[in-house]
């Protein structure tokens, strides 16, 4: 069989902003309260009656060229060959480089456990044959996941046919997670942000 | 056009207080270190009574460094992780090297300098140099090797933590000569010429730091937004109070004009004055790079 490689597609034209995939993902994996590993950004532009909302759904990237595992001291993340960036709990001595090296805030240290932990495309989902819980319980199917090396999948055929986004494209990081349609205020991580600008 | 958040995460900061210190410290041996080894290296005579006090600074400050990191792991009983599953690219496991080579030459400098054998003193001086050198610019690649956070990405990090680290050792060094001479032992006549020696490179040191900042600041601000927006945080934003107020003015403007006027460059108080500065200057530089690094938002 051919390697996989794990991708996901977040389609902005379809998305709700429900914040369905942020509580299937919180107990899904028993994230516990202040800490996130997919939540959705929603911005508000413009001024009364031009005025839209866009949201923005986030999760860890799964980096193609990822900073938090390049400097890791012990080894405690890596990249698998399907694609999945995944921490090794017990290795892990919780120095949270990782998570002062990662672009996308997509890494926390767990409140109730010294650990450091983040989203990993649900891989124990993934390899029992399942979705992820965020893909599985999306209500307008805005969030795909599949195989880029499958080109008969769902992501491979989307990316083919449309333009897409990556968030950060200049960090050289190569996210695994694609937008269409994603705003670039929503992707701005200063846009509204009155102390910044 | 009006944007407004309505709704977005941002995670706790990862490091703070405790990391600050650590850079603050093993910069205040590196740089006792150097000093030390300007007699018992170089031959510089006149700082042969900075010797003896500039190792054993430098160790003790390097025995306590480490422990502020340790604590700040989530895990600190898995340190030996750090040994065992190394990985090169990471800039903590070239600090596992030097944070345990480092003391170590300390030690047995230290050793033949109090035994009085000069030639194995000046061997292991010069060894210790680049290992001082490395243990403090490590420490500048670990904020310059954080590509995600714009104020510490940048190539003059390392020297910039290495230039701070003699500007804070200089002026750690002349408050314990200072104590030493005028408190300690004030029964005692002292030369004060090894004070204004001191003082005097100190104000260079300064005057380097500063020329450093400058550079780092004129660059981000000329560069893409966000190295702008990083630059506006310090010079008019939410960090600008530590950055201008204490870090220039207070660590580094009062100290100059102490140093270099008539009046006050040969007044001791003055000198031991601004050395406190100097030294307050640099723990708040820390703080802001470590700190100010991390509260720019990435979401
Ligand atoms: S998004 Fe962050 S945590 Fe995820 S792989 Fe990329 S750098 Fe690592
Ligand atoms: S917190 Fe854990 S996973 Fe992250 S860099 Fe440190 S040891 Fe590696």
């Amino acid at each position: 069989m051919k390697k996989k490689r794990y991708a996901m597609v977040i389609d902005l034209r379809r998305c709700i902003g429900c914040h369905s995939c942020s509580v299937a993902c919180k107990a899904e994996n028993r994230v516990p309260p202040g800490v996130f590993r997919s939540w959705v950004k929603i911005i508000e532009k413009g001024r009364y009656p031009n005025i839209t909302r866009h949201f923005l759904p986030t999760l860890c990237n799964q980096c193609e060229h990822p900073p938090c595992v390049i400097n890791c001291p012990v080894q405690a993340t890596w990249k698998q060959e399907d694609g999945i960036v995944i921490i090794d709990e017990h290795r892990c001595i919780g120095c949270k480089y990782c998570l002062a090296s990662c672009p996308y805030n997509a890494r926390y240290v767990n409140p109730l456990m010294p650990i450091v932990q983040k989203c990993y495309f649900c891989r124990h989902r993934v390899y029992a044959g399942l979705e992820p819980a965020c893909v599985e319980v999306c209500p307008a199917k805005a969030r795909i996941f599949g195989d880029l090396n499958n080109p008969e999948d769902e992501v491979t055929k989307l990316l083919s046919k449309h333009p897409f986004q990556t968030l950060k494209p200049e960090m050289g990081t190569y996210p695994q997670v694609y937008y269409i349609a994603a705003d670039a205020d929503a992707m701005d991580p200063f846009a509204g942000r009155k102390e910044w600008t | 056009m009006d944007v407004n958040i309505i709704y977005n995460i941002e995670h706790e900061m990862p490091l703070g207080i405790l990391i600050s210190l650590y850079f603050y410290l093993t910069g205040l041996s590196a740089g006792s270190f150097i000093i030390s080894t300007f007699a018992y290296g170089f031959g510089m005579v006149k700082f042969k009574p900075l010797g003896k006090i500039g190792v054993v600074m430098a160790t003790l400050l390097l025995v306590i460094a480490p422990m502020t990191l340790l604590v700040d792991l989530e895990q600190p009983l898995r340190f030996w992780h750090l040994i065992l599953y190394l990985r090169i690219t990471s800039p903590i496991t070239w600090g596992t090297f030097l944070l345990t080579l480092y003391p170590m030459n300390c030690v047995v400098y230290g050793y033949f300098m109090f035994r009085g054998d000069m030639k194995r003193t000046k061997i292991f001086g010069l060894i210790g140099i680049p290992l001082a050198l490395m243990v403090h610019g490590y420490t500048g690649f670990i904020l310059a090797l954080g590509k995600a956070r714009v104020l510490w990405n940048t190539a003059i990090m390392p020297p910039i933590f290495l230039v701070s680290a003699m500007v804070s050792g200089l002026a750690m060094m002349t408050l314990v000569v200072i104590i030493k001479d005028y408190v300690i032992q004030r029964k005692k006549e002292h030369d004060p010429t090894l004070i204004y020696d001191l003082g005097k490179l100190l104000v260079a040191s300064i005057v380097l730091d500063l020329i450093l900042i400058g550079t780092d600041l004129t660059v981000l601000l000329t560069s893409h937004t966000e190295a702008y927006k990083a630059a506006v945080m310090l010079i008019k934003g939410s960090f600008s109070p530590l950055f201008l107020g204490v870090e220039i003015f207070l660590g580094s403007i009062i100290p100059l004009l102490l140093l270099l006027s008539p009046f006050t460059k040969r007044w001791i108080p003055g000198i031991a004055i601004a050395s406190l500065l100097v030294m307050i200057g640099i723990f708040a530089m820390r703080c802001i790079m470590v700190i100010g690094g991390l509260s720019i938002p990435l979401s």
